[in-house]
């Protein structure tokens, strides 16, 4: 899975969304296993079929992804579109988008038991680098309407609004 | 999902049944944790019936998914008058019973479940078929490790 994963940086995120590989300790693998191994031991899945899922992750990716403009777009109109910040606590205080709130355990949980809820999560990192994993997340859960802020709070303040301060972590 | 299981599952969700802590349980099983989002704890109470040690109640917690507390619902009524065997031969896909077969990506639900029975009638087996290998980074662990003492500086 090492070298699968050097090839298809995305493929834990297809293969979590779609037969809920690899999100977490329950249902992790190691890197040291094949994809056949992998497969076998969840139900014998097919390799060709869980391959080209794996394949197509990086266009799957894309289509997760929604821009800061879109975004803002989206906030004018619809009121219930939620804002999950998964950064850190220090971070959020720091600077976040208005009506967000920051991922704890009781949202996980709240987020995990709406099932079907097809209201609109909105995934909001720093810069675009945990969001995808964290919206790929959700999906594997079953939650239908999630995206990711592409570049993050950084985009955000870059492009939609220039009066939120950008930072680095030091 | 599909609308009709959708619907199936919103059906058995709207009387889940044998929801809750029992509290002179026999046996209790446990799989996943809270932490991951999805947890679920089945506890087993035993009677004897015919001359055989039967389920006379089993009932659940979870902190999880619908379609998990609808699985647990309808799997705690299916193995209610089983043994413990009987309840251990049932297949991952009967346990879900009139909810139909699972998508892919929910068939983990009905695994979640049959891990907690599992976990409370032959809990020896289930520590016997964890992991030899260490998992590698999960999702979870990409967007939620600890930031602890995060330092922030802002740009110019």
């Amino acid at each position: 899975m090492r070298e699968v994963l050097e090839v298809f940086p995305g493929a834990q995120r297809a293969l979590f969304r779609k037969y809920h590989i690899g999100g977490c300790s329950s249902c992790g693998f190691s890197p040291d296993e094949t994809l056949a191994q992998v497969c076998a031991r969840n139900g014998n899945l097919s390799v060709d079929e869980v391959l080209s899922q794996i394949q197509s992750s990086h266009e799957q990716d894309a289509k997760i992804l929604i821009s800061p403009k879109e975004l803002a777009e989206l906030l004018r109109g619809d009121k219930s579109v939620k804002l999950v910040d998964v950064r850190s606590r220090e971070e959020f205080e720091a600077v976040r988008i208005e009506n967000s709130v920051l991922l704890s355990q009781p949202v996980m949980q709240q987020l995990m038991s709406s099932g079907s809820n097809s209201e609109p999560i909105i995934v909001i990192d720093h810069a675009g680098k945990n969001g995808l994993d964290a919206a790929a997340y959700f999906i594997g859960h079953g939650l239908q309407n999630v995206r990711c802020l592409r570049g993050g709070i950084d985009a955000w303040a870059r492009e939609v609004d220039p009066k939120m301060r950008r930072y680095r972590i030091g | 999902m599909n609308d009709d299981l959708q619907k199936r599952i919103q059906q058995a969700l709207a009387n889940p049944q044998n929801l809750g802590e029992l509290a002179d349980a026999d046996a209790v099983g446990t799989v996943g944790n809270s932490d991951c989002g999805e947890m679920l704890r089945m506890w087993v109470k035993f009677k004897q019936q015919d001359g055989k040690k039967v389920i006379d109640r089993a009932t659940f917690q979870s902190f999880g998914c619908e379609t998990a507390i609808a699985v647990a619902s309808l799997a705690t009524e299916l193995i209610r008058g089983k043994t413990a065997q009987e309840a251990l031969a049932l297949k991952t896909e009967e346990l879900a019973g009139e909810l139909g077969p699972l998508p892919p990506m929910k068939i983990h639900c009905a695994q979640l479940v049959e891990g907690a029975l599992r976990s409370a009638l032959e809990p020896e087996k289930i520590q016997e078929k964890k992991p030899q290998t260490s998992a590698g980074p999960t999702l979870l662990e990409n967007f939620s490790r600890p930031k602890d003492g995060v330092k922030i500086e802002f740009l110019e």
